[in-house]
């Protein structure tokens, strides 16, 4: 898989090319809009991870001439700004996905794995991690084949970090995809549910799954903690 | 009426100012006249006097002093014309006296009587038993050869002091009358002259920061009020400017600081998936993380707070059900107040339709809500409320909780404040809540106000107009 990368800011290039190499994908780097659109011009990429503040070309122009030529190629939308217009004119001009500026990088590489398999991952009904099992059409989960009671909140939140097993998902993540932007900035509300979780799903059982990463967020392994 | 109003005072000075002047006016004209009339009356007296002396008395030694008096009687008819006549010879005997007028006004009799003396011509005037007033011009006169008589001529002044009256009487009734009537005049030409100070005021109080590039009306009347209004809206394209900055660097500020807040975070996530670090290594490097991610919040607020500024809230505008909204947020936020064993309920009955952002005014109830949870002690209870009341959507956040000190409470709505450093208890808050509120419900054309009461509770309050059917 090869992704292109145009971020002007060297740094940010930098970690998100380092992380994505370390997930095992090609990336090429670009840091002006130009080349940018050159080398997407040039090459096959499976995705591309955009800017909207370039020198030269910017973001959204970059975007355009890359839709008027591939229609095909899944487009990742990095932005400081997310003011709602913004976002709704390059959803319509062609974008796939939009992160805002500052962002986890494993959320990035969330939306990249997602975007790459072009539909929703996992879809397999029942999600298991260790002894625990998630099933998704009937909404039940069950521990060491005992079921388990859960609110519907709680249930959305095991859900959401059993998708990815050993993925740190950060708080911010958590309330976007299990409540909804109003929360944002209210992440005690997590920490709450993630505690309310912990004593129906871990607190009786020997291996505890649900694991807190400090100042990262919370992951669901059953990796022992090295 | 506005007693201190320039409009009031002008008048009550312009009004007294011409009550003064048209006094003096009165007085200078009363006197005058009263003075050339009494002149005038002695001086035809005095001729008189000076004509019974010259034709009648300069002759009395052939016509001997009965012929004078009845000659004076027959000229004068002094009872008739109500005058009073009298000649005293120098030796105190009167030659002649007139009788009592016909009308009966006075009595000639009572006047004292006087004797020749060395001044020629004097007048004197006498105030009778009967309250009237007999002005009596007098003259020595003495021939060659003739004893000295004095001649003494008087009229009631009766006449005058009538007229004199009559005046008094139309300049004391017509002088409040033209007061009256001037300060009228003054009142409408004053109320002219200041409307546009009305207009300038009605506008300016109406211009908020929300609507700086509005300006005053400019009257192009060559006047101070011309130069007022022009003055007052270029102070008002100052503040503007200044307003303007301001919200440009925190939109820019917010948005210059994401780009390294992603560099940091990034750098650091990657060095804590490294497996040879020490847990304690760990714990600082969680711990630099939580506060980036606070920082990250902060600046998203401020953001938020910026877009909100910039008047981006319309662009979801949408109607919905707003106890609805209330009912469902409750239901998430309910395991918040259960953590703290804070009894929260929902009283939300019937529907209650607005139209606005809705994403945005969930954000007021969660903060609301949040920030009510954060100050209630354990064991307390929360209460919100929606209803329509007269046009107006109410939603009602109350505690029970520690409350807000009244020197605070003006404040809990601005940027970065916070009642209590201490009291907030946790380093998750930056003091944004309240104010991303307050923002909102300003996009919305909402009213937000809080009541609190310390150790008993606070209740924020939002009134947003209430959509109709």
């Amino acid at each position: 898989m090869r992704i292109l990368l145009v971020e002007d800011e060297k740094k940010v290039a930098d970690i998100i090319a380092r992380g994505l190499k370390a997930e095992r994908y090609a990336v090429d780097v670009s840091h002006d809009g130009q080349s940018g659109w050159e080398m997407a011009d040039a090459y096959n990429y499976d995705l591309v991870v955009l800017d909207l503040m370039l020198p030269g070309l910017n973001g959204t122009e970059v975007l355009q001439k890359i839709r008027r030529k591939n229609q095909e190629v899944p487009i990742l939308i990095l932005t400081a700004r997310d003011g709602m217009a913004d976002k709704i004119k390059n959803f319509e001009g062609g974008a796939d996905d939009y992160l805002t500026k500052p962002f986890a990088f494993a959320e990035l590489l969330l939306r990249v794995k997602a975007l790459l398999r072009r539909g929703p991952v996992n879809r397999s009904s029942v999600l298991r991690v260790a002894d625990l099992e998630v099933d998704r059409l009937s909404q039940q989960v069950k521990r060491a084949g005992k079921k388990v009671e859960l609110t519907a909140k709680e249930y959305s939140l095991l859900e959401y970090l059993a998708t990815h097993p050993g993925r740190v998902f950060s708080r911010t993540m958590i309330i976007e995809h299990v409540w909804d932007q109003s929360f944002e900035g209210l992440t005690n509300i997590v920490d709450v549910y993630v505690r309310h979780l912990r004593a129906k799903v871990d607190d009786p059982y020997p291996t505890k799954l649900l694991r807190t990463v400090r100042g990262v967020g919370y992951s669901l392994s059953d990796e022992v903690e090295g | 009426m506005n007693t201190r109003s320039i409009r009031f005072r002008l008048v009550m000075w312009y009004a007294g100012l011409l009550t003064g002047i048209f006094l003096l006016l009165c007085a200078l004209l009363y006197l005058n006249l009263r003075h050339f009339l009494e002149n005038d009356l002695r001086e035809s007296q005095a001729r008189r006097a000076r004509q019974i002396a010259q034709t009648l008395l300069a002759h009395v030694q052939q016509t001997g002093e009965s012929y004078v008096a009845s000659q004076t009687k027959d000229w004068y008819e002094p009872e008739i014309n109500g005058r009073f006549i009298r000649i005293t010879r120098a030796d105190g005997e009167t030659i002649y006296l007139s009788g009592a007028p016909k009308d009966g006004s006075f009595d000639p009799r009572q006047v004292p009587a006087l004797t020749p003396s060395a001044q020629p011509e004097f007048s004197r005037k006498l105030k009778l038993s009967n309250g009237k007033t007999l002005l009596i011009a007098a003259l020595n006169f003495k021939s060659s050869g003739n004893p000295a008589y004095l001649v003494e001529f008087g009229e009631l002044l009766d006449p005058v002091e009538t007229m004199l009256d009559h005046l008094f009487l139309q300049l004391a009734l017509g002088l409040p009358i033209v007061v009256l009537i001037a300060a009228g005049g003054g009142y409408l030409l004053v109320r002219r002259a200041l409307q546009p100070v009305e207009q300038i005021t009605y506008k300016a109080e109406r211009i908020t920061q929300h609507n700086l590039s509005e300006r005053l009306p400019e009257a192009h009347t060559g006047d101070e009020l011309e130069r007022l209004s022009h003055s007052l809206n270029h102070m008002i394209a100052r503040l503007d400017d200044a307003f303007q900055n301001s919200k440009r660097f925190v939109a820019d500020a917010s948005h210059e600081l994401r780009t390294p807040l992603t560099i940091l975070r990034g750098e650091l996530e990657n060095l804590n998936e490294d497996s040879r670090l020490t847990p304690e290594v760990r714990s600082q490097l969680g711990s630099v993380l939580e506060e980036i991610e606070r920082l990250s919040r902060i600046v998203e607020q401020l953001f938020a707070l910026s877009r909100l500024d910039a008047g981006e809230a319309q662009t979801e505008w949408a109607q919905f059900d707003l106890a609805e909204l209330a009912k469902t947020t409750t239901e998430q936020m309910s395991l918040l107040a259960e953590d703290k064993g804070i009894a929260l309920t929902c009283q939300a009955g019937q529907k209650v339709p607005v139209e606005g952002d809705r994403a945005r005014l969930k954000q007021v109830v969660v903060n609301l809500l949040d920030n009510a949870i954060k100050y209630t002690p354990e064991k307390g209870a929360i209460q919100l409320r929606v209803r329509g009341v007269n046009g107006h959507a109410i939603l009602e956040v109350a505690d029970n909780g520690i409350g807000i000190p009244p020197d605070a409470l003006p404040h809990v709505f601005e940027r970065f404040y916070r009642v209590d450093q201490a009291r907030a208890g946790d380093s998750e808050s930056a003091g944004l809540g309240l104010s991303i509120v307050k923002s909102i419900c300003t996009a919305h054309g909402a009213e937000v106000e809080v009541q609190s009461t310390v150790g008993k509770g606070s209740r924020f309050r939002i009134k947003l107009p209430l959509l109709k059917n």
